[in-house]
Order: C-alpha cells, then sequence, then structure tokens
C-alpha cells in the first residue's frame, strides 16, 4: 500500500518541481521586487495529503499544478497587502495568524521516531500501564442479605469443607451475575462488587477451602479462592510495540498543547475584570 | 506530512476491512465455568448472559452543535475517556468516567455537516475561506449566531448549503469515525460500533435556526459500515432512513436505528400518522420494528418514559421531566411524545387494526457532546461545552457574585440555566443482557431488546416471564438457567396459555452507588396502565394498594449524606398480575428506584456554600427501566 502511494506521489512532486518552473518568468519579478516565493517540496507533500484527506482520492498532476499556482498567488499578494500595512489591526488577520501559528506546532508535534532509550524511560515512567493487575479465580455461594443469619453461613460453610461436600453450585440463594470468575482483576471485581468486597476478597489467600462469609453491597458470599496473582509489570520486550504506540499518541496530543503554553508562556497575561 | 495522508488510507482501509471478524484467541478461563463456552468464546463468557453496561450517543468535535462550542476532542479520545483515562473538557477541567470503565461506548457525531465547522476553522482548508466561515469564527456574537444558524436551519430543512457540503470530506471524516471505532474495538473487553446520529427535527412556523421537534435517531452497523451516512441533507424523513437502511441491510451492511428525546418531539415521535400525514399499516409497522427495535428513554435531556399528564396515578412520573424543544422555549406537545403512552397506542392499533409499530425495547445515553459522559450526581458538567460547563452556567449556584437567588439578573445565561441546562441530567447508560464483550453478542442483544436503561449508576435488573415459575424457581441457586429455560426474557413475547403468567424481576444494586428501594412493574394494556410495587426493601410487602412501606431512608439536604434505612443490595420477586385478564393483550416492564440521593444541582449548591435553586428538586431516585414483555393472548 505504502509503495503504491509512494510512487504516484513522487511523481506528483516531479510535476509540481515542472509547474514551478513554468512560473519562473513571475516569481521572478515578484522575487525582484519583495524576495523569493519558494515552494518546498514540504509544501507540496503537505497540499497533496490534504487533498487525499478532503477528497479520498490523490490528486490529478493538474490539480497539483492548480495548488501549486494558487499558493504563489496568495503568498505574493498577502506580501504585498503586509508591505501596504493591511494586517494592522484586522480581527480576522489576527485570528489567522493565531490559527497559523497553531499549525505550524502541530506539524512540529509530527513526532520524529523514537529511540530505544526514550522507549524505556516512558516506560520506566509508566509502569503502572504496563502491569498486568492483580487478580482473582474464585468460586462464590451467595447468600442473600434478607435469608442470611450467621448460624445459615456457619452451617453452610461447614458443609462445603465437609470431606464429601455436595456440588457447591446447588446451595445458597442465586445470584444475579456469574457465580465463578476467572482472572477477575481488582478494579473489575470494585465495578461488580464494590470496594469493601474487593479489598476483603484480595485480602485473603487461596484455599482448597471456603472461606467467608465476605460481605458486599450485594449480600453475604461464602468463597472458593482457586487462584490469587499478584500484579507483576511485564517485560519491556513483551510491551515494546505498545509502549511505542503509547509513546506516539502521547507525543502527538500533549506536543501541541505544551507548545502553545510555552508560547503564552513568553507573555505576560492580565485579563481585566479577573479577579 | 505523511501522517494525514496515512490517516486517510487507514480509514479507507478499514471501511473495507472492517466485517472481519475478532482475531483474538479463545483465552482460558481458570475457573470451572458455569456452562460450556462455544470455541472461539472470550473470556468471561457465560450461558446466563452478563450484564455490559455502555454509552451508545457520544458527540466529539466533528458534530456542528459540538465544535462551536469548543469541543475539541476527538473520537479516539472519546473512548480512551470509556476506558478509563482523564481527558478534558473545553472549559478545561478533567473529566474522568464516574463508576470505572464501561463495556461498550459509540461515537454519534451528527452526520450532516460531519466534520464541516473544523475544516471551517482550518487555514489548510479552502472551506475556511468562505464568508460564512469567517463569520462563524469571528469576534462578533451576531454573526458567529447567525452562521450557525444558517447550519442549523439547513440541517432541520434538509436544503443544503451547497458550499458548505463537501461530501468527499464528510466521508472522510466519517471515516475517521469508522477507523477509530475500529482501533479501540477489543473482543472480551471493549466493544464500539461504526455508528452516527441523523438529525431530523419538524418544522416550527415560529422559529428560526435549529428550533423544533427531535425526531433524531442514532444509527448503529453491526459490522461493516457504508462509505457514506445517510443524513437530513439526504431526506429529513426517518421513513427514507429506513428504506436506507432495508438496502443496506440487503447489501449485508446490518444496522439499528435508536431515537432519542422523543419527549422533546412535539408529539411526532410516537405520532399515529406517517411522517407525510398518511395513516399507519402493517408495512410501516414492519419497516419500523425491523430497524428501530430500541428506544432511547433516559439521557441528559430528560426522561421519556412517561409525564404527569399521562400518568396522574404514578407518583414517579414527575421525574426529571424536560419539555423544552430543541434550541427553542416551545414547550413539547405532551402526547406522542413518551413511550408508555406509545406502547398503550400500539396495543391499541395491533386490536384494532392488527399492527403495532412500537414495540422496542429501552435504552439510556449521554447524548454528551464533549466527548465524556457525566453520568454522576457528585461530578456532573452537563453536556454541551463552554456554555455549560460551569455551575452557574446551569443554575445550580447563583451567578458569581450574587449569592441571593432572588436577585438573580435577567440575562442570557440565566435565561438558559432555567429553561434547559439546571433540568438537564446526570444521565444515563444502557445495560445489556449478553453471553460477553463482542460486537456479534452485544448486538443481538439489542435485536433480542434484552436491554435496560438506567439514570446513570449501573444496577443490574432482570426480567422473566413465564407459566411454570413457582416459589422454588424464585431460591434455585441455578435460577437464571430455569429461567431462561422456562420462559421469556425481557424484550421477549410471551404467548398465553390460559393462565396468568408468572414473572420473575429481580435486581441488584450499583455496588458504588446507594442501595434499592422498591422494583416495581408497570403494565400497559389498550385501555390504561398500572404501577404496581413487586419487591419491598426489607423484605416487606406490599400493601392492598400495590405499595410498599416507607423504608426509613433518608438524605441530609446539607451535606447529601444519606440513611440507607432498609434500602436492599438484592430485590427479587415472583410476581403475578393481580388484575390479569386472559384475553387481554398487555405490555409489562419492570422500574427499579434506588433510595433517594441528591440531585447533581444540590451537591454543587453545598460545594460552592450556597442554598440550592429554589425552582429544582433537591433528590432524585435513580432508576433503571427494562424493556418489556408483552403478553399475547392464546389464539
Amino acid at each position: 500500500m505504502r509503495q503504491f502511494l509512494r510512487e504516484p506521489l513522487v511523481h506528483f512532486v516531479i510535476v509540481a518541481l515542472l509547474v514551478f518552473a513554468g512560473h519562473a518568468a513571475w516569481t521572478a519579478h515578484v522575487a525582484a521586487r519583495d524576495g523569493t516565493i519558494t515552494v518546498t517540496r514540504d509544501d507540496m507533500q503537505r497540499m497533496a495529503a490534504l487533498y487525499a484527506s478532503e477528497s479520498g482520492a490523490l490528486p490529478s498532476p493538474e490539480d497539483m499544478a492548480a495548488m501549486v499556482s494558487d499558493k504563489i498567488r496568495d503568498e505574493a499578494l498577502s506580501r504585498e497587502a503586509r508591505r501596504l500595512g493591511l494586517d494592522a489591526g484586522d480581527t480576522i488577520i489576527e485570528r489567522r495568524l493565531a490559527q497559523k501559528m497553531g499549525f505550524m506546532i502541530s506539524d512540529l508535534a509530527d513526532p520524529p521516531a523514537p529511540d530505544e532509550a526514550t522507549l524505556r524511560a516512558w516506560y520506566d515512567a509508566h509502569q503502572d500501564v504496563y502491569t498486568a493487575p492483580p487478580n482473582i479465580t474464585f468460586e462464590h455461594v451467595f447468600l442473600s442479605t434478607d435469608s442470611a443469619t450467621n448460624a445459615d453461613t456457619t452451617t453452610l460453610l461447614d458443609t462445603l469443607n465437609a470431606p464429601s461436600p455436595p456440588d457447591w453450585r446447588t446451595l445458597g440463594d442465586p445470584f444475579i451475575l456469574q457465580r465463578a470468575y476467572g482472572d477477575l482483576p481488582f478494579r473489575e471485581t470494585v465495578r461488580l462488587f464494590g470496594t469493601d468486597f474487593a479489598t476483603a476478597l484480595f485480602a485473603l489467600d487461596a484455599s482448597d477451602a471456603w472461606q467467608g462469609p465476605v460481605r458486599s453491597a450485594l449480600g453475604l458470599h461464602l468463597v472458593h479462592l482457586v487462584a490469587k496473582e499478584e500484579g507483576s509489570l511485564r517485560p519491556f520486550e513483551e510491551v515494546r510495540s505498545r509502549v511505542e504506540a503509547d509513546w506516539r499518541d502521547d507525543a502527538r496530543r500533549s506536543a501541541n498543547e505544551t507548545a502553545i503554553a510555552d508560547i503564552i508562556k513568553r507573555y505576560k497575561v492580565r485579563i481585566e475584570g479577573a479577579e | 506530512m505523511w501522517k494525514t495522508l496515512a490517516l486517510a488510507t487507514t480509514a479507507l482501509t478499514l471501511v473495507a476491512c472492517s466485517g472481519n471478524k475478532s482475531e483474538e484467541a479463545p483465552a482460558d478461563s481458570a475457573a470451572v465455568p458455569e456452562s460450556t463456552a462455544p470455541d472461539g468464546a472470550t473470556p468471561g463468557y457465560s450461558a446466563e448472559r452478563n450484564a455490559y453496561f455502555g454509552d451508545m450517543h457520544i458527540h466529539t468535535r466533528n458534530s456542528f452543535d459540538a465544535y462551536i462550542f469548543n469541543v475539541r476532542r476527538t473520537a479516539d479520545d472519546a473512548y480512551r475517556f470509556a476506558k478509563g483515562e482523564t481527558i478534558k473538557h473545553p472549559a478545561g477541567f478533567d473529566m474522568v468516567i464516574a463508576g470505572g470503565p464501561l463495556d461498550f461506548y459509540t461515537v454519534t457525531d451528527h452526520a450532516e455537516y460531519l466534520g464541516i465547522l473544523p475544516a471551517m476553522n482550518s487555514k489548510d482548508s479552502p472551506l475556511s475561506e468562505l464568508p460564512r466561515a469567517k463569520d462563524m469564527f469571528s469576534t462578533d456574537p451576531d454573526k458567529i449566531l447567525a452562521a450557525f444558524q444558517g447550519v442549523g436551519e439547513s440541517v432541520r430543512s434538509g436544503e443544503k448549503i451547497e458550499e458548505l457540503y463537501a461530501e468527499p470530506l464528510i466521508n472522510s471524516v466519517w471515516g475517521q469515525n469508522i477507523a477509530a471505532a475500529e482501533k479501540h474495538n477489543e473482543p472480551g473487553v471493549f466493544t464500539t460500533f461504526s455508528a452516527y446520529e441523523f438529525t431530523s427535527v419538524t418544522t416550527e412556523d415560529s422559529e428560526d435556526g435549529f428550533g423544533g421537534g427531535n425526531l433524531h435517531r442514532n444509527v448503529f452497523f453491526r459490522g461493516e459500515a457504508p462509505a457514506r451516512a445517510f443524513s437530513t441533507l439526504d431526506s429529513t424523513n426517518p421513513e427514507d432512513l429506513w428504506d436506507w437502511m432495508d438496502a443496506q441491510r440487503a447489501e449485508g451492511r446490518e444496522s439499528i436505528a435508536i431515537p432519542h428525546n422523543s419527549n422533546v418531539s412535539d408529539g411526532q415521535m410516537f405520532r399515529l400518522e406517517t411522517y407525510n400525514g398518511d395513516p399507519l399499516d402493517a408495512a410501516y409497522a414492519d419497516q419500523r420494528n425491523r430497524n428501530e427495535p430500541l428506544i432511547e428513554v433516559t439521557q441528559v435531556k430528560g426522561t421519556s418514559e412517561t409525564h404527569p399528564d399521562l400518568s396522574p396515578n404514578d407518583e414517579w412520573a414527575n421525574f426529571e421531566i424536560y419539555d423544552e424543544l430543541l434550541a427553542s422555549n416551545i414547550v413539547s406537545k405532551t402526547k406522542g411524545s413518551y413511550v408508555r403512552e406509545a406502547y398503550r397506542n400500539g396495543l391499541k392499533l395491533q386490536e384494532e387494526q392488527g399492527f403495532n409499530p412500537f414495540r422496542f425495547g429501552m435504552t439510556g445515553a449521554s447524548d454528551s457532546h464533549v466527548a465524556g459522559g457525566a453520568y454522576s450526581e457528585t461530578d456532573f458538567w452537563s453536556k454541551v461545552g463552554i456554555v455549560d460547563g460551569l455551575p452557574f452556567q446551569r443554575g445550580s449556584v447563583p451567578m458569581p457574585g450574587i449569592t441571593d437567588w432572588a436577585d438573580q439578573p435577567d440575562n442570557r445565561t440565566t435565561h438558559n440555566a432555567k429553561h434547559w441546562f439546571s433540568r438537564w441530567s446526570a444521565s444515563g447508560l444502557t445495560g445489556v443482557w449478553a453471553e460477553e464483550n463482542t460486537r456479534d453478542a452485544i448486538f443481538d442483544a439489542f435485536r433480542r431488546k434484552e436491554t435496560f436503561a438506567t439514570t446513570g449508576p449501573r444496577m443490574k435488573v432482570r426480567f422473566f416471564g413465564g407459566f411454570g415459575y413457582t416459589a422454588d424457581t424464585l431460591n434455585a441457586p441455578d435460577l437464571a438457567r430455569q429461567a431462561y429455560a422456562g420462559g421469556v426474557a425481557m424484550g421477549g413475547d410471551l404467548v398465553g396459555a390460559g393462565e396468568a403468567p408468572r414473572f420473575i424481576a429481580w435486581a441488584i444494586q450499583d455496588a458504588n452507588s446507594a442501595p434499592l428501594q422498591r422494583v416495581q412493574v408497570v403494565k400497559v394494556t389498550s385501555s390504561g396502565e398500572a404501577v404496581y410495587d413487586a419487591a419491598c426493601s426489607g423484605g416487606a410487602a406490599p400493601d392492598a394498594n400495590h405499595r410498599c412501606p416507607d423504608n426509613g431512608a433518608s438524605v441530609d439536604i446539607t451535606t447529601c449524606t444519606t440513611t440507607d434505612g432498609s434500602g436492599a443490595g438484592e430485590l427479587k420477586a415472583l410476581w403475578t398480575d393481580p388484575d390479569f385478564v386472559p384475553g387481554q393483550r398487555a405490555t409489562y416492564y419492570v422500574r427499579v428506584l434506588e433510595n433517594p440521593t441528591c440531585r447533581w444541582s444540590t451537591w454543587e449548591a453545598n460545594r460552592n456554600g450556597t442554598p440550592p435553586n429554589p425552582d429544582l428538586p433537591t433528590t432524585i431516585q435513580e432508576r433503571a427501566y427494562t424493556s418489556p414483555i408483552w403478553y399475547i393472548p392464546p389464539a
């Protein structure tokens, strides 16, 4: 796909350069009065990309030529307007300049390929993201708060831990969600059963014996904690591609705002009427 | 420079490939599953179905009425928010999702002029050169309003503003939204759909701009989405949208549409005529039911379940009622605007003419226009952007510098707060019962209508109807399995067997919200409606008028602390209709009520140290509504 795109674009650049050459006489005339107008390779790539994103198709050589020609025309006229001082005190132009600055910053935000050290540093700084959360695997027998008494839970616990217990699924009250959960992360346990239950459950040790009762907002639970895995940081090599994707996402998002904030910092801001 | 082009290409590629199924390998769950999961099932699969929660109605910068209010967050930001990441509100503060990550989430930007406003404000787009663009992004409020109203008016009338209707750009932005949904869809963990909003508005002679009755619906694609979205600029008639969806379906692109804000449809959402005023018929009903199996019954702009004028004997009907037409202060007509009345009229049509166009299930959503929904009373940011982001803008606290509610100035801010924003709601979510968290399983649940709506908290509610259920069923440890095996779940038809059906209504509270007060069954027939308390907290029995006793719960308005009384973590009932008529059709749904808690406006007033706005309720009872079970008498 990339190869397919690359070839026609190279093509456009060549065609556009020819068009550019065709305008040489005129640009020379402009340059003679007010410096040089240069349409760079990057300019043309940007025009082609913008055209493609808006139209869903790549620009034809004619489109490319027209865009380059427009660009030169706009540039020449705007320079002339500035020479005449037409830009001063014009709200629209001021907003435009701010927007243009914004776009320049967006361009800067296109992140270069990160090196290994950058990625390692990102990984180290965001270990929580790359840590597999603590999780538990458990079965539970539920007792509705209305029906449960302490005597019930003690008897039931004894029944469950007897040498040849009945099938646990036949005991207790029905539970509206699942009665067995595998690899349930802490956060998910909180979401389903509430903080108190999750904290109490994660404080238990895995055991063949049934434990509890553990209270949730929903009622009482006798639990068979089959397995508990502590949270563990996944090795860098295993998550490298995700680290790079996260780094790129963040670089794109934050560079723009950081750059704007940096610019604002260079100014002393005073808002009349604000306390 | 390659970034933009690469993105566009990715979008096109994804449009072509999005029919592909999950490549996720099934993982082994260590616990013994309750029932055998089929090959390829994701972890957590349950044949008795799990409750998943999502918000199916989210706008981003690409919606014309979001960008103008400084919303700059993208679809990517929206999905990150739903997964638990922090994003910025246009007013500058952080938004974090209440109650933890959601299971599914869907960006539904307005299809009309999708992505056009951002382009009008971009130096790199020729659209920014239009006088209309210069006005829209000027500093002159009158010019901004006029330019924006022009777009709104076009969306409503369906008459294109040709210079702004850059279809290739619109389609390209649609492709970007599809790409974002594809990027974030992760089977077993997080589900997204390609979706958009069709923004039909009824015409009010006296109104300019966008003002009118709301006939909006969101369109969701099960898998592959088409390369362009049918909008009001194609036709303002929802029946034409259904034709288009039917045509897409015939080509293998399955979708459903979910209408919303019938409460402000000016009586048009459930009117008993077609869009063009012709009589309804069986073909209309078929097409509507095929394309619109669900309705959004609660969201930030109020409740669409019922209205006190329609349900005078329902003590809980006066709940978060909002009734002003879009962008207007005209009060919406009540008849034809509410779901419960539509259920009733549907039965009436069925009995008199043999068809029922209103056989939909229920969902809830936020309709947030800032990419992230505000579901919690304790952390509300309304929905529009810079005009309702702060408490004084939404009338929960007095204007800055004026502490007395009696001395409020009469200006645009207080006017909009009084009429609109103060009456909006920290709502809502859709719950679905599905085997697993995948597009197919959740979309199947939509089709089955095995859905419920909540006003924000994640209480879970099951509802079954059958003829063989007993008290033993209700207490059987495998109740869910028996209930599925012996009857129908919410959203289903229960065909009569001569005797009164037995219903199982079963709910648990959101473990991170308030306990439950009661579970009710709402019965609708062609001749009336009734609300029955079916389960009361504290194990109490309903009285002869089918009402639970006071459960002793209370709210301290000055601190918003609550006492639970006998509020319950779980409520469950085997319920039989005491007024059952074997030969009469009836529609039954469940409503679950939490104990009362402070409304968002009270929380904000307390934080501000000012009294609550005297025009607003200080407390609310969060609730859930299930899709109905339709009882059909034996032939």
